[in-house]
């Protein structure tokens, strides 16, 4: 069995492309980094990567156990079928689509993943800002059924590997537009920035990770406009660089609703969409999209990234 | 002596982010943007609180930090994050006080932390926020 980790092989590409993307901010945009939210994001990565280590031994019990019960059996040298990588690339990204859409939907999910957002940059620092509490929350089980296909739990975690490598270089304001048919079939800085958005449009939107196409076949994609200025964050910035409570604040928040709630709406502070509460006294993402809606047309004003960047592409949105 | 290669691989990556940092800051990434800017002012106010308009406006006088009122009284406070900027709609929790030119305003969220605006008519603010 193959022993191949490709996100530590990345890692000095990873800071390469940081430091060079520094380089770039200094001449071009000093605003789109800040120091202090670097070195929280950068530990955000180094944090996720130990957690991992320490805490994602069930998940991988788990795979090994499920794999004795596939439907189909790809035989013992399994790493020499060519064409399962592909197959397993593709299904894995799937995976990823609902993973990623129920860690956006589902409070237990978003507890974990809201580490991942709660920059207001969007660089490429941003990118290795990852979640310590994965292990804690239920969505290893998306992999399941790729693993009772036949797909052996090394090989959905090496496609996983390459899954994140190609996320990275998404976290950018520095490229514009890739060209139409790769915006069309791809993830890119482009799409990826909407799904960092806070603005009311974009929010719970372009939930891929490789590929674009799944938000477009279940309806959760939505194009970069030229028509207002990004923000980038959650609905409520934390206002503050402390690293644990960053890591923590919205495992706080989620048991403190629970512990406060009535017995019959303790399960949904669990389940439901972030925002949502039992006296209405929060809002959903899709409350205050609808709220904006209501108020559309009064303070649209022009400024994309595209301007602002003198490097950026000139290629038309897909 | 055996060093457990996630101890290794964890130290190399904590220089890296700490050379990363240290980058960062000679590089004089960052920036300080002044909400004297009224327009920068406004849209701030309405990330935090989506449709939120200004009806009057109290800019801290270094341009750090402001409340912010709303045609049907809410109140806000604002404070630059970083470079970039955080507010929150005051309610009845939050607590002011009153220093000789200035006044500290507590939201309530402790890791939010408290606010202090250096203003023209501080004790007016105070008591609108104490009347909350």
């Amino acid at each position: 069995m193959p022993d191949f980790s490709p996100t530590q092989y990345a890692v000095p590409l990873f800071v390469a492309a940081v430091l060079a993307e520094m380089v770039w901010a200094r001449f071009r945009r000093p605003e789109a980094y800040e120091p202090m939210d670097t070195l929280v994001s950068l530990a955000f990565g180094l944090g996720s990567t130990v957690a991992g280590a320490l805490f994602g031994g069930f998940a991988l019990y788990l795979f090994i156990a499920t794999y004795e019960y596939r439907l189909f059996d790809f035989g013992p040298e399994w790493w020499s079928v060519w064409w399962a990588w592909p197959v397993c690339f593709v299904l894995d990204d799937l995976k990823y689509y609902w993973v990623h859409r129920a860690g956006h939907r589902i409070r237990w999910m978003w507890a974990s993943h809201v580490n991942h957002h709660s920059s207001q940059h969007y660089n490429l620092s941003t990118a290795l800002r990852q979640s310590w509490t994965g292990a804690f929350t239920f969505g290893f089980l998306f992999a399941i059924p790729l693993v009772l296909l036949g797909f052996h739990p090394a090989m959905i975690a090496i496609c996983g590997g390459f899954n994140l490598i190609y996320q990275f270089w998404i976290h950018t304001e520095a490229i514009d537009r890739m060209p139409r048919w790769f915006e069309a079939v791809m993830n890119t800085p482009s799409h990826h920035r909407v799904h960092h958005a806070t603005n009311p449009r974009y929010l719970d939107r372009n939930y891929a990770g490789v590929f674009i196409v799944w938000d477009k076949m279940f309806g959760t994609f939505e194009p970069e406009t030229n028509e207002e200025t990004i923000r980038y964050g959650i609905v409520k910035q934390l206002g503050s660089f402390n690293l644990l409570w960053s890591v923590f604040h919205e495992w706080i928040g989620m048991l403190a609703d629970i512990w406060r709630s009535p017995w019959k709406h303790k399960l949904s502070y669990l389940l439901r969409e972030p925002g949502w509460t039992h006296d209405g006294s929060r809002e959903t993402s899709d409350m205050i999209r609808e709220r904006w809606r209501k108020n559309i047309g009064q303070s649209a004003k022009p400024n994309s990234v595209a301007p602002r960047n003198p490097i950026a592409g000139q290629g038309e949105a897909a | 002596m055996e060093i457990h290669p996630l101890i290794l691989q964890s130290g190399g990556s904590l220089v890296a982010i700490l050379a990363l940092y240290g980058l960062a800051r000679w590089l004089g990434l960052g920036g300080s943007p002044s909400l004297k800017d009224t327009d920068l002012l406004a849209a701030v106010a309405d990330e935090v609180d989506t449709g939120f308009t200004i009806e009057q406006a109290a800019v801290d006088r270094g341009g750090a930090s402001a409340l912010v009122k709303h045609a049907d009284g809410r109140i806000m406070v604002i404070k630059r994050h970083g470079n970039r900027y955080a507010g929150r709609i005051l309610d009845k929790g939050a607590k002011v006080r009153e220093e000789v030119d200035a006044i500290v305003v507590d939201c309530g969220e402790a890791r939010f932390g408290t606010v202090r605006l250096s203003i023209e008519n501080p004790a007016s603010w105070a008591d609108t926020i104490n009347r909350l």
